[in-house]
């Protein structure tokens, strides 16, 4: 959440495209990831 | 062989010399007001799930929390073709480029929303949370997603004739830029939401009951 904020100061403060584009990709990339993580997790079932 | 290479050149010669087409000032100012609608309506349904979390007293999950990344992910692209307009700066490739990430952002919410949508999708399952206008929130998240795929595609679609163009009065554009402010400004509830439901942690726990940071401090 802290990377997307980050993207959109970036944005409001004009940052070059370049910075403004790899910040967004890795704030992607890290909720992907979470959503792995998640998706993976074991869960605690009884049947 | 030499007259291929010919046609080549001249193809790319001609492609890169021709004229843009004019845009249409009516679907250009339909293009901004359409992207700050964008950035708007994301602004409520974020605020929504605050009401319902804060108000209604239920703790958001990994995955709705995820479905909120995404949907930040792809109004951040909005808000950068709303402020290239104000500036004066956007220009045809830059206008593409973030519809491409809205649009890849929407996919990855849809992708979350849905896996959400599948947990509880069968028969007496009452779902996560309570339910808004007979839907619960993740499946209301996956239709703005298509919503906003839908849109991206069309906006794609007449960016040879409508790059948006933002309007010369002061009211409209103060309007535009209070939005933009809007937003940044739930995107730093939202920063503060994941710190206290967190506390140190990396994860969320897949069913919150609790405040983490608040019970680490020993507040709640």
């Amino acid at each position: 959440m802290v990377v997307l904020l980050a993207a959109a100061i970036a944005v409001y403060r004009d940052w070059s495209s370049t910075r403004i584009v790899a910040l967004w990709v890795v704030g992607l990339v890290l909720s992907l990831l979470l959503f792995n993580y998640h998706v993976t997790s074991s869960l605690d079932l009884s049947f | 062989m030499t007259d291929v290479s010919a046609e080549i050149t001249s193809e790319d010669a001609s492609g890169a010399t021709a004229p843009e087409p004019p845009t249409n000032p009516l679907l250009s100012s339909f293009a901004f007001w359409g992207f700050v609608v964008f950035i708007l309506a994301y602004c409520g349904t974020l605020l929504g799930a605050f009401a319902v979390q804060l108000v209604g007293g239920e703790f958001p999950c990994p995955l709705c929390m995820l479905q909120r990344y995404a949907m930040i992910l792809a109004t951040i692209p909005a808000m950068w073709i709303v402020l290239e307009a104000l500036r004066g700066t956007l220009t045809r490739g830059r206008y593409v480029r973030s519809i491409g990430m809205s649009i890849v952002a929407a996919c990855a919410g849809s992708v979350f929303a849905t896996r959400q949508i599948l947990l509880h999708i069968l028969p007496g399952d009452p779902g996560y949370g309570s339910a808004v206008l007979g839907l619960h929130l993740y499946t209301w998240a996956l239709i703005t997603f298509q919503i906003v795929i839908v849109f991206c595609g069309v906006m794609a679609l007449l960016n040879r004739h409508a790059v948006p163009v933002a309007p010369s009065g002061s009211v409209a554009r103060l309007a535009a830029k209070a939005v933009v402010w809007l937003f940044l400004g739930v995107i730093v509830a939202n920063v503060v939401a994941i710190i206290v439901l967190e506390g140190v942690a990396w994860v969320l726990p897949d069913n919150p009951t609790q405040y983490n940071l608040l019970t680490q401090l020993g507040i709640g």
